[in-house]
């Protein structure tokens, strides 16, 4: 328990931080701007945090993460075709491309009974590239600009929020937060399968019927959080672990933890996005300065043991 | 450039352009060697041209290719209204129309006259996903101080720089040019703005009047003048 404290505290020093600090004086508006920018920040890095650890519970694979399987840009690619299709971002495509690139990343790793680990990753990173370069080709086909593209790969908290678009991304706030808290029903199963399939299916758990719940359900979490800040990289491959260090491998305390240190991180690292340079960096760019060696350190350690 | 070919009235010289270059309707009807920073090698080869225009620094990798090759080029990459000038004339004299060539630059250089104006803050926006806008580089910079105005991201050295919102909150413009289709009135910690609260939004100019340096920008100029003195 004071272990969460601890961590709401720190959730609680991020915004504070990111609400004092930036370019501007802090005025009612600029507070308003900020508050905005805080809500999405909590809310695409403690949903993909989630994401990842749910992930890494189904599979038994500490690398897979919503960046690694594929699926974030899958749903960036959705993203792009939404954009091309109908000219503003459409969060169902996004979800659309999730679904379909974890599918296929599936797909590929699937062998007779059962699950090669190591090629979900390996399919993943493969789809990924492929799922970037289909993006960079959708957008200049459709005359977008070469930094959009980037923006919607590397991942954007700045999002300008209009009567446009204001109710689209509160609603898809709330089902995600609804859709999280279902998925976290699911905890014990989680604990269970994460031992091994076979002590799974022993114990009376549907692990087929999970497995598509999990797919599914972070499919549509990982497409609607890319259909407005983009594809942000290795939150849910680093926060994840971390958490598992303060709190063990139960996810009943784990799943809570790690969406408010997702949230907390992807803070930090917005404020560090747009604080080091007078420009405006993505902020994937940060969270994969930080993840790429994150993953290397975790991909060593494990196949050394 | 295309524009200035066909406003110097040697389009019969033209051989290829890019798919960028979309004005008058009779460009369309060149061939085309692909987009603008990405032309193919091969296509522009293929045409067997004379001379090359090529716009450093999209064009860059295009450029050295054809250098390698001892194709004939001209290099433009005008950073002023006075370098466009110098640009037009030169090229005029390579495409034997110089008289046109002056009476172009003759035309536009009485268009394009300083005003006096009271500095009035204008923010330009090219992309709202991420902000973009004009910094001090650019083309339309010049415009707007031509026209009597402050671009509030002058103190930018670079030409389209993607900027913060808050950025543009603290900068408090008087006048926002919009570039894209998107809106500004109604975004979330903007409604302070002096433009926003003075409702001096623009979103009637075509981008392609600001921002490409040819015959056009007279066109774009007088639109700036008028929402400056609206």
């Amino acid at each position: 328990m004071t272990k969460f404290i601890i961590l709401v505290i720190l959730l609680g020093i991020a915004i504070f931080i990111s609400i004092m600090i930036g370019p501007a004086r802090l005025t009612p508006d600029v507070f308003h701007l900020r508050l905005s920018r805080v809500i999405l920040g909590i809310f695409a890095g403690g949903i993909l945090a989630f994401c990842g650890g749910v992930l890494q519970g189904l599979f038994g694979n500490p690398l897979v993460e919503p960046y690694t399987m594929g699926s974030a840009s899958g749903a960036a690619l959705g993203a792009a075709i939404g954009i091309l299709l109908l000219g503003a971002f459409k969060p169902l495509f996004a979800f659309g491309g999730a679904l379909a690139m974890g599918m296929v990343v599936f797909m590929v790793a699937r062998i007779e009974g059962g699950l090669l680990r190591d090629r979900l990753i390996l399919a993943g990173v493969i789809l990924s590239f492929l799922c970037s370069s289909l993006v960079m080709i959708i957008l200049i086909i459709g005359r977008r600009e070469l930094y959009e593209v980037l923006y919607l790969l590397m991942g954007y908290l700045g999002v300008v929020i209009n009567s446009e678009n204001r109710a689209i991304i509160a609603g898809i706030i709330v089902i995600a937060i609804v859709i999280t808290l279902i998925l976290y029903r699911y905890h014990r199963e989680l604990d269970i399968v994460s031992q091994g399939t076979d002590t799974a299916t022993g114990l009376g758990v549907d692990t087929q019927r999970l497995s598509r719940i999990v797919f599914v359900t972070t499919s549509l979490l990982i497409g609607l959080t890319v259909s407005v800040v983009g594809a942000i990289g290795f939150i849910g491959l680093i926060i994840p672990h971390i958490s598992r260090m303060l709190f063990g491998s139960r996810h009943r305390n784990n799943l809570p933890a790690m969406f408010l240190l997702g949230g907390a991180f992807l803070l930090l690292a917005d404020c560090l996005a747009r604080t080091l340079t007078v420009y405006e960096l993505p902020v994937g760019v940060v969270t994969s300065i930080l993840g790429a060696p994150f993953f290397i350190y975790l991909y060593r350690r494990k196949t050394n043991v | 450039m295309t524009e200035i070919i066909f406003a110097l009235d040697a389009e019969d010289l033209l051989v290829g352009t890019t798919t960028f270059c979309d004005y008058p309707e009779a460009a369309r009807a060149k061939t085309r060697v692909g987009d603008f920073s990405n032309p193919s090698l091969e296509r522009i080869v293929a045409l067997k041209p004379t001379l090359v225009i090529v716009n450093p620094p999209e064009q860059n990798r295009t450029m050295n290719e054809l250098r390698k090759l001892e194709i004939n080029l001209f290099v433009s990459a005008p950073s002023s209204l006075d370098s466009l000038y110098q640009d037009i004339k030169s090229l005029g004299d390579i495409v034997g129309k110089k008289g046109e060539a002056d009476s172009l630059v003759n035309y536009m250089q009485t268009s394009l006259v300083a005003l006096p104006g009271g500095g009035r803050r204008v923010y330009v926006e090219i992309s709202s996903r991420p902000l973009v806008t004009i910094g001090k580089a650019s083309f339309l910079n010049e415009l707007l101080t031509r026209a009597g105005a402050t671009n509030v991201f002058a103190d930018i050295d670079d030409a389209y720089p993607i900027v913060n919102q808050e950025a543009v909150i603290k900068k408090d413009p008087q006048i926002i040019i919009v570039l894209h289709p998107g809106t500004v009135a109604d975004r979330t910690g903007w409604q302070h703005v002096d433009a926003v609260k003075n409702r001096r939004l623009y979103y009637d100019i075509a981008p392609e009047l600001l921002l490409r340096p040819g015959p056009r920008l007279v066109a774009g100029f007088e639109k700036l003048c008028r929402i400056l003195n609206d």
